[in-house]
């Protein structure tokens, strides 16, 4: 009875985390440049159908991010009847809220979804070293940045040189995990944003660019 | 969450501007304007018609365009519905109110919560060009050649965070409404053009519930 009571004690620490499996990676001698950002695209515009499920209640809507100039984003989430609900830019290492209707202004979700979306934009990464890695069968180019007090973990397919996953960990517990699928034209057109201990996923579809 | 959700839909029919555009002057008699207004829509028991609506954002470049049809039948019924460049369905059904989006569909009881009753009825009124009669609103009217132009600003201070102002363009010929405005505080806007517009044609109440 007292393991039962102990596992579950465990069981339930541990659900919603994911162990990460970083001690299978291989650390490779040399440290590299951090990843070229995947919005960095010439100060093009970028429209997604865009879907946030947050305990099994859905906000759907169009996302457009904008780069402003090198280092400046602006990320725009409007209804599909055309209703502002936020309004973001990351410029360097600041953040800036333009706006936010009442309804979505909770300080929590707000500042999760920044989160999630500075990661994505890997807009704060310049200057910070990266260490790279390779896993088991040599199918990924791995870089590990350090965000905030975690880490990114950044996965390149080696045949197509695409990022194609996003790990936010810390320590060895997968924190976020962003999968950026289906590319064209060198771009993903599809990006999923999955909490690994809340109820939170962020689904990006792209219409235009 | 079904606040946030109404606050979208309030969003539906709306374009804004902070002027009124050059052309226009002021109509003099208001209570004859209103009372052909009111008339006008009572002849009105259907409307079909294809839209297209813009979304300007002043960061951006360029703007969101949408399209899509809607149809309105009396009383209370209403499907929204966006084909290009995505699939999103509203529609209200009376008392009930389904969105179906990616595949899904959702359904709300709209009596459940005052905001979507309000909602409710703004999208009905800016349809059918009724909002005149809202106290929620106050209206200023002005006319051309051949439209009237309503203005309307909303008067209550959670309106007000999100919506400057609602324009309502109106065909003089037969009173139907050709444009909405939505103008947002920042001055960012979303204008909804109708086009191929039918009255009065039959329309199965099965268009209304979205499976």
């Amino acid at each position: 009875m007292r393991n039962l009571l102990l596992s579950s004690i465990l069981l339930f620490l541990l659900a919603g985390c994911t162990l990460g499996h970083y001690g299978r990676l291989k650390e490779e001698a040399t440290t590299s440049s951090i990843p070229k950002p995947i919005f960095g695209d010439n100060f093009n515009s970028f429209l997604f159908k865009t879907n946030i499920s947050i305990y099994n209640k859905d906000v759907s809507g169009l996302l457009v991010t904008k780069q402003m100039s090198a280092q400046d984003y602006r990320i725009i989430f409007t209804t599909e009847l055309g209703m502002k609900l936020f309004d973001f830019e990351f410029k360097d290492t600041s953040f800036t809220l333009h706006y936010c209707v009442p309804q979505f202004n909770r300080p929590a979700l707000l500042k999760t979804i920044q989160h999630d979306i500075a990661i994505l934009l890997m807009n704060n990464l310049v200057g910070k070293p990266a260490n790279d890695f390779t896993d088991r069968n040599n199918l990924f180019a791995i870089k590990r940045i350090q965000f905030d007090n975690m880490y990114n973990y950044y996965f390149t397919e080696k045949v197509t040189n695409h990022i194609v996953k996003i790990e936010h960990s810390k320590k060895k517990v997968k924190k976020v995990v962003l999968s950026l699928n289906d590319y064209k034209d060198e771009f993903p057109t599809n990006v999923v944003i999955k909490h690994c201990d809340i109820k939170l996923k962020i689904e990006l579809n792209l219409l235009k660019r | 969450m079904k606040r946030l959700l109404l606050i979208v839909l309030s969003s539906l029919p709306v374009v804004l501007f902070a002027q009124v555009p050059k052309g226009f002057t002021a109509v003099k008699d208001t209570v004859a304007f209103k009372q052909k207004m009111e008339s006008q829509s009572k002849l009105v028991n259907t409307i079909e018609s294809d839209f297209t609506q813009e979304k300007y954002l002043s960061v951006m470049s360029e703007k969101i365009i949408s399209k899509g049809h809607f149809c309105f039948k009396k009383i209370n019924m209403l499907r929204w519905e966006y084909n290009d460049p995505y699939k999103y369905i509203i529609a209200i059904n009376k008392d009930k109110m389904f969105i179906k989006d990616n595949g899904k569909v959702s359904k709300y009881d709209i009596n459940s919560n005052k905001m979507f009753k309000s909602i409710n009825e703004m999208m009905m009124n800016t349809v059918q060009g009724n909002l005149l009669s809202n106290k929620d609103y106050k209206a200023k009217e002005y006319e051309s050649d051949k439209q009237y132009l309503l203005e309307l600003a909303p008067v209550q201070k959670g309106a007000k965070d999100f919506l400057k102002v609602i324009q309502l363009y109106i065909d003089k010929a037969d009173y139907s409404v050709v444009k909405v405005k939505m103008i947002e505080p920042g001055d960012d806007y979303t204008s909804i053009d109708f086009t191929n517009r039918k009255n009065n044609q039959p329309i199965d109440d099965e268009k209304f519930i979205v499976k």
